[in-house]
């Protein structure tokens, strides 16, 4: 009785064993697709193996798509026009684009799977972002949450930015966390710095990225990053500038205003700064520096949640009323915002409604 | 699922200490609504009115019915659904005081997500854990 439940089980095993063994050939015969062109912008073809996603058929190619979630199709920032083949709009990618561009043939080039020779086409800026390899040269605590993290290039490389622009840092597996996560951030440092870079993080509750650079990242770590990317940057003229952030959308605005010391300004720049309580500013001996070098330069820090402890001799509440003393032309003026999209929103609005600033002359970097 | 576990969409999972399923943790759930009379729907459309009155304050802190103090903080991307929904949710985080009592609640978009259409609160001593007894208490 025994020997024959033995030889049933040794059975159907074996049947297992046969059958996992006909669906991993079958898989590696049907999903052959060989090698497949990705044509480039009408100009330039690449040959890769197809059966994989366009963003890791590009990234293999040294060609990086922003990407803030590392292909699971959740953050939508991979969009990029397919001109011919790539097959229907897949379901993943529909919750992320609006009918206009799924009308235009705008995909999520990480849900697009190369099976089939394919054109597409992508902003000429792309092929300026590489991947880097760093380590970490040192870390600053800001703030009881916000950290700023320098990462030296590794010997060799060297990063070519403009102020404003952001990275996307990759992250190792740590603790509880298995495996790699990407995240985006702005680079705080100047671009003149180009064999290093600052990034500014802030720890958000849960965050894998942020949980990981505040607890588990030290000084010496390798750490892998690509970019530059984003149309965040300072716009070369001579308008006065008015600087608006929250939290930790101070980075660019340092990055910008430490590109402007190295290449000189005479333009009149003011930086509003809102923060909760006295706790969350930060920076405040670099912004005095500035103010003592550039001609004229102001830095307002405007706390939303003073606290009786905070004695705030400062200005506090909404940021808008206090932006009447730094614009003496709005026609004459940008914005360069960075934060929350409801600071953004807000300030846009005034900006505009309030203080006749051109919507196009205001530019922002949204964290929503 | 292996969505719910530390590390793939939040640092430390969606089921904290909690040693039972997520079925199991939904099910009992679902027995104190009712012993409440509330339903999942109510609740979410409830945290959701003070997430969007304050995102109608611009984020900045606002009182609702005189009582409520709501604050919400908007952080840079998206956590997307465990359960393999479509979509993503933007991280916010909004914090609902009920300056009677002094107590504080802070729920992510993605929190009132859950409870509207998976009726899940998460598991026991999870970040965001919700209770729905202390919900339906202190918020109703």
């Amino acid at each position: 009785m025994l020997s024959r439940i033995f030889q049933d089980i040794g059975l159907m095993s074996a049947i297992g064993v046969i059958l996992a063994l006909i669906m991993v050939l079958a898989q590696r015969w049907l999903s052959n697709y060989g090698e497949v062109t990705i044509n480039i912008n009408k100009k330039r073809d690449l040959v890769v193996t197809g059966g994989n996603s366009l963003l890791s058929s590009l990234a293999d190619k040294q060609i990086f798509i922003p990407s803030a979630c590392g292909g699971r199709g959740t953050c939508g920032a991979c969009k990029c026009k397919v001109l011919e083949g790539g097959g229907p709009i897949l379901p993943t990618e529909k919750p992320q684009l609006s009918k206009e561009e799924m009308a235009d043939n705008i995909r999520l080039s990480c849900q697009v799977k190369v099976k089939s020779d394919i054109a597409i086409q992508i902003p000429e800026e792309i092929f300026n972002i590489r991947r880097f390899h760093s380590v970490i040269e040192e870390i600053i605590d800001y703030t009881y949450d916000i950290k700023g993290v320098t990462f030296k290039l590794e010997e060799g490389q060297s990063i070519d930015f403009k102020a404003g622009q952001y990275v996307q840092l990759e992250t190792k597996p740590y603790g509880k966390v298995k495996q790699k996560a990407i995240r985006a951030y702005s680079i705080s440092s100047k671009p003149e710095f180009n064999n290093r870079i600052q990034l500014i993080i802030r720890l958000v509750p849960e965050g894998i990225c942020t949980t990981w650079v505040h607890t588990a990242l030290k000084v010496g770590d390798k750490v892998d990053f690509t970019g530059p990317y984003g149309d965040f940057y300072l716009r070369d003229n001579d308008a006065d500038i008015l600087f608006v952030a929250g939290g930790s959308g101070s980075a660019p605005i340092k990055s910008m205003l430490e590109h402007l010391r190295e290449v000189g300004t005479s333009r009149k720049m003011t930086y509003f700064f809102g923060a909760r309580t006295t706790k969350d500013l930060y920076l405040g001996d670099e912004m005095r520096d500035f103010e003592e070098y550039f001609d004229d330069f102001t830095y307002v820090p405007v706390l939303s949640h003073p606290t009786e402890e905070d004695n705030l001799q400062g200005k506090t509440g909404f940021l808008m009323p206090y932006f009447k003393e730094a614009i003496r032309d709005p026609k004459n003026t940008e914005a360069y915002l960075c934060g929350s999209p409801g600071m953004i929103a807000a300030v846009t609005k005034s900006l505009i409604n309030d203080y006749g600033i051109a919507e196009g002359k205001i530019y922002y970097d949204s964290f929503g | 699922m292996a969505r719910m576990q530390p590390g793939v969409i939040t640092y430390s999972g969606f089921l904290g200490k909690d040693i039972r399923d997520y079925g199991q943790i939904i099910a009992d759930d679902e027995m104190v609504l009712e012993e409440l009379g509330k339903s999942a729907e109510e609740i979410a459309d409830r945290l959701e009115f003070f997430q969007q009155m304050s995102f109608d304050a611009f984020e900045a802190s606002t009182m609702v019915e005189k009582i409520y103090d709501v604050n919400t903080e908007v952080v840079r991307g998206y956590l997307p659904c465990p359960f393999m929904h479509q979509g993503v949710y933007r991280k916010s985080y909004t914090t609902v005081t009920n300056t009677k009592s002094g107590k504080s609640f802070t729920y992510s978009a993605l929190n009132i997500h859950l409870i509207r259409v998976h009726h899940f609160f998460e598991g026991k001593e999870s970040h965001f854990r919700l209770e729905p007894r202390e919900l339906v208490a202190e918020l109703f």
